[in-house]
């Protein structure tokens, strides 16, 4: 990959003014499939045009588990809709580096979309090996904290994870208990939205089943 | 700050001092779907500010807000008194008026849904003069007709012209219904191509329309269509829970978290 490639990329993005042209220039930068484009892609994650940010997030989720100290480093507190789509690349990617930033959505994201995925990544994340116990505890915890969230597409999401995190042999009798305890809580009619319901009823009948 | 206790809230909406607080105490009570046996009544209560002349702009918004709430409670004591609104000189009032009796299943509305809507593409859904609003609030009023789910030929009849509807929503909205109160594959396929329209906000109002018929057949056209996630997540939540094995909807559910 030459420079002038990633430059002329970087040059076009520049001048774009439009919807189209945008996507089209972000296209490009992703079509290179160079690491050093992830930063630049990560400042149109905060233009905040979801066509262009769609672009952007594939890109860098295609751009693999190299682009996370960047994603982690230019994470900008300030930009809302960005966060979201950082939260999103990271949960792609499953990798347990995204551990804290996952928590800290899951916990202090005012946007359900942004809970939803970083449930979501929570459920699927692989753990370290040196740390897989610590790691599996923490994820298990925020989906204990998903399943009381007021919005039902986390609640849905947690029930998902649950499950995810139930198949799993290291799972220790204790955690497997708390586990269990709050499917059948989103099983119950203490749930108010139909489809959480029946998504955690499907979680316990596959466990059962397994 | 505090959260508000429901007996607070009940005595927000009593008091009539406060405009602002009774707008959103009429609110809450339909969001929290409060079980208060003070919450119906004083909704209804709030509904009586539409009968002045002239209306207090400010009691008409607690009066709408109350009209919605209503809708999520869906409590038929509601149904009389919401009737009586359904000929309302005020737009909006008709609009949520309408909708809220869709979502009580009010067997009751249909034949002044359908008045409403009887002089079709030339009447009911023509242009009012400089404004973008239609002569009547046709979107809510197909719906509903869809919801309340009487599939007499009257109904079907009165709703057909409008699939013909410049308006591309006003389309979705009368496929919506006829597929609703038919389950023919047709309307189906016509929700379907509204999905690839060009314009953002009629891909999601077809992917919604789609969602509330629970038709099965949608599930892929809905995983794929150029839409957020968020939103096809809601669409396939209701598909899911109108149907007795929604095993397929809920693992296109998983793969949009």
């Amino acid at each position: 990959m030459t420079n002038t490639a990633l430059d002329q990329a970087l040059q076009t993005l520049e001048r774009a003014t439009s919807t189209p042209e945008l996507v089209k220039a972000t296209q490009a930068l992703c079509a290179l499939n160079d690491l050093e484009a992830a930063k630049p892609l990560v400042k149109v994650l905060g233009f905040n045009n979801p066509a262009v940010a769609a672009v952007a997030t594939q890109g860098l989720i295609q751009l693999g588990r190299d682009t996370i100290p960047i994603l982690l480093v230019s994470l900008d507190a300030r930009n809302y809709g960005a966060r979201a789509w950082v939260v999103k690349v990271i949960a792609a990617l499953r990798d347990p580096r995204g551990l804290d930033l996952l928590e800290h959505a899951l916990e202090a994201d005012i946007a359900p979309s942004v809970r939803r995925s970083a449930t979501r990544g929570l459920a699927d994340l692989e753990l370290s090996e040196d740390a897989a116990h610590d790691q599996l505890v923490r994820c298990f915890e925020g989906l204990l904290k998903a399943v009381r969230d007021d919005e039902w597409v986390v609640r849905y999401a947690a029930a998902y994870g649950l499950e995810q995190r139930l198949n799993s042999a290291a799972v220790s009798a204790h955690l497997a208990e708390q586990g269990r305890a709050a499917l059948n809580q989103l099983a119950s009619d203490a749930e108010g939205v139909r489809v959480v319901q029946l998504r955690a009823l499907k979680a316990l009948q596959r466990l059962n089943a397994g | 700050m505090e959260p508000l206790s429901e007996t607070q809230v009940i005595q927000n909406l009593r008091q009539t001092e406060d405009p602002s607080a009774q707008y959103y105490a009429a609110w809450w009570l339909g969001k929290m779907r409060s079980q208060h046996p003070d919450a119906i009544p004083l909704l209804l209560r709030a509904l009586e500010a539409l009968d002045a002349t002239p209306i207090d702009p400010e009691q008409r918004g607690v009066a709408l807000n109350a009209i919605r709430a209503l809708g999520l409670l869906r409590d038929m004591r509601a149904e009389q008194p919401l009737l009586a609104l359904l000929h309302s000189n005020d737009y909006t009032v008709r609009e949520e008026v309408v909708r809220t009796l869709g979502a009580m299943g009010s067997c009751g509305a249909v034949e002044g849904i359908r008045a409403l809507l009887a002089s079709g593409l030339e009447g009911a859904g023509a242009e009012q003069p400089s404004s973008p609003l239609l002569n009547e609030p046709c979107e809510a009023l197909l719906e509903a007709l869809g919801d309340i789910g009487d599939g007499s030929s009257s109904n079907l009849a009165v709703i057909h012209p409008f699939t013909e509807h410049p308006r591309p929503l006003i389309r979705s909205a009368a496929c919506r219904a006829l597929l609703q109160l038919t389950g023919l594959d047709q309307w189906g396929m016509e929700l379907k191509k509204l999905l690839n329209h060009p314009e953002p906000l009629v891909r999601r109002g077809a992917l919604l329309d789609l969602g509330a018929t629970g038709w099965l057949a949608a599930v892929p056209s809905i995983r794929t269509a150029a839409v957020e996630p968020s939103l096809k997540l809601v669409a396939l939540r209701e598909v899911a829970e109108r149907n007795v094995d929604p095993n397929d909807v809920l693992d296109a559910m998983d793969g949009l978290l």
